[in-house]
């Protein structure tokens, strides 16, 4: 079976561990729990005839961008950027470490995804932000862990372009 | 070990200390921990090398063992249990020591691998003191430590706490029905302290469990503390920090982590072991 790393990468409160575990195991959970270092899950998934066994790095957010210990990145086949749809600075921020997780890793496929869409109220990333994302270097997706609105998409996605089979 | 923006120091070596007690009530000790160091070396048979005893002892520690196991199911059982899955774990663990002997991206992965199923083994073996039923169980909370990254293993409700700067973090997910309720939305957290779900475990080993893995990577000046609640229900997190902050030795610390659980109460066994990351 093929095993890939895949990192989720976001400041602080983004929902990156509430989009794994809302992957994994179908569940979200309104209780905050911070991350400390790196949790790690892992799930299968079928693309196709071929099975994906993705090793999932959830990596502990902090508050500013520059603080990532980009160690935790080593090895890493995909990376998932995680921003909060309603905080548009941690929006921004997604740019700042994904020029930091470039620099140590190199480019390798990418999902930006938007969370918290649930929350409409609040939402403050519109689509001429999401434009920004060049799509030839991410899929650009907005998610809610806690509907899991966009959450396989992400996943799937990122699995599909780890083993270079990107989907249309 | 790459940070940006704050460039970490790196450690040369681990003071580790660990210890156990009885506590003020309890009739036994239903704990058991222990701490370790793996390592290669060479012991010389028989050689015509010239100046082979320079190749001898060349004692260098490839990893640090860290575990704490709260056993529960009476007496004898939890004694046992927590007594075995220790002894099950580390003999594993000694025999997969290979694994870490490389660096290497796909090597990790296989070393965690290895990790769970050394926390398989110690489940099968206290499952084998009740075949048929219910019968012992154990907690159980790992921490191995190969360079600057600590590997984590963790099952039931003895935690681990991360100390840097000053700062105090748990970095374990307490498995307990109380946890389990709240996340599932069924309970508040009141609700589910009064209902006293928090020190019914919803994980253990001998029992369903589902181990966390985690990975924090370390830097000098750095405390890694495991514990069983025997320490954490008597002392809060910031008398914890305290204690962490001010000793400058980890057996000191240990010790005055114990003492300060005694004195407020010691209604169960306490167990602590405490790994600072020195330059030499």
């Amino acid at each position: 079976m093929i095993q890939k790393k895949i990192c989720m990468v976001g400041v602080f409160g983004t929902g990156k561990t509430s989009l794994v575990r809302q992957f994994v195991h179908s569940k979200f959970s309104e209780k905050y729990h911070s991350t400390v270092g790196v949790k790690i899950d892992r799930k299968p998934v079928q693309l196709g005839g071929t099975t994906v066994n993705l090793l999932l790095w959830d990596i502990e957010g902090r508050d500013g961008t520059q603080e990532i210990q980009t160690s935790y990145l080593r090895g890493a086949s995909g990376i998932i950027y995680v921003a909060d749809g309603t905080r548009v600075r941690t929006f921004d921020q997604v740019f700042e470490l994904r020029a930091i997780a470039d620099k140590a890793l190199g480019i390798v496929p990418s999902v930006c995804a938007v969370n918290k869409v649930d929350l409409v109220d609040t939402w403050q990333v519109g689509d001429e932000r999401l434009a920004e994302l060049d799509p030839t270097l991410w899929h650009a997706l907005t998610t809610s862990a806690k509907t899991g609105e966009g959450v396989e998409e992400a996943f799937q996605w990122l699995a599909g372009a780890v083993i270079g089979e990107r989907p249309e | 070990m790459t940070a940006l923006g704050n460039s970490p120091q790196s450690f040369k070596m681990v003071d580790a200390f660990g210890f156990s007690h009885i506590g003020n009530v309890r009739p036994a000790n239903e704990d058991h921990f222990l701490v370790g160091t793996l390592s290669r070396s060479l012991e010389l048979r028989h050689t015509n090398l010239q100046g082979a005893p320079a190749l001898e002892g060349s004692h260098r520690a490839m990893a640090h063992l860290f575990v704490v196991a709260d056993g529960v199911g009476g007496v004898a059982g939890g004694h046992l249990a927590s007594g075995e899955a220790v002894r099950a774990l580390t003999e594993y663990i000694g025999l997969a020591t290979s694994c870490f002997y490389s660096t290497a991206v796909e090597a990790e992965q296989e070393f965690i691998e290895q990790l769970e199923r050394a926390v398989a083994r110690a489940d099968q073996r206290v499952k084998e003191y009740a075949p048929k039923g219910r019968g012992p169980a154990t907690t159980l909370t790992m921490a191995i430590l190969v360079g600057e990254r600590a590997y984590i293993v963790h099952v039931g409700d003895s935690r681990g706490y991360h100390y840097r700067a000053g700062r105090l973090r748990q970095f374990t997910q307490d498995q307990t029905m109380g946890e389990l309720m709240v996340d599932e939305g069924v309970m508040t957290e009141e609700q589910a302290q009064k209902a006293g779900l928090n020190h019914v475990l919803s994980g253990a080993i001998g029992s369903e469990y589902t181990p966390s893995i985690g990975v924090l990577d370390l830097q000098l000046g750095d405390i890694l503390l495991l514990c069983t609640d025997g320490l954490t229900k008597h002392v809060a997190d910031e008398n914890i920090a305290a204690i962490l902050k001010q000793s400058k030795k980890s057996e000191a610390a240990c010790n005055q982590l114990v003492d300060e659980a005694l004195d407020r109460g010691g209604t169960d066994n306490v167990t602590a072991i405490v790994a600072r990351m020195i330059p030499s």
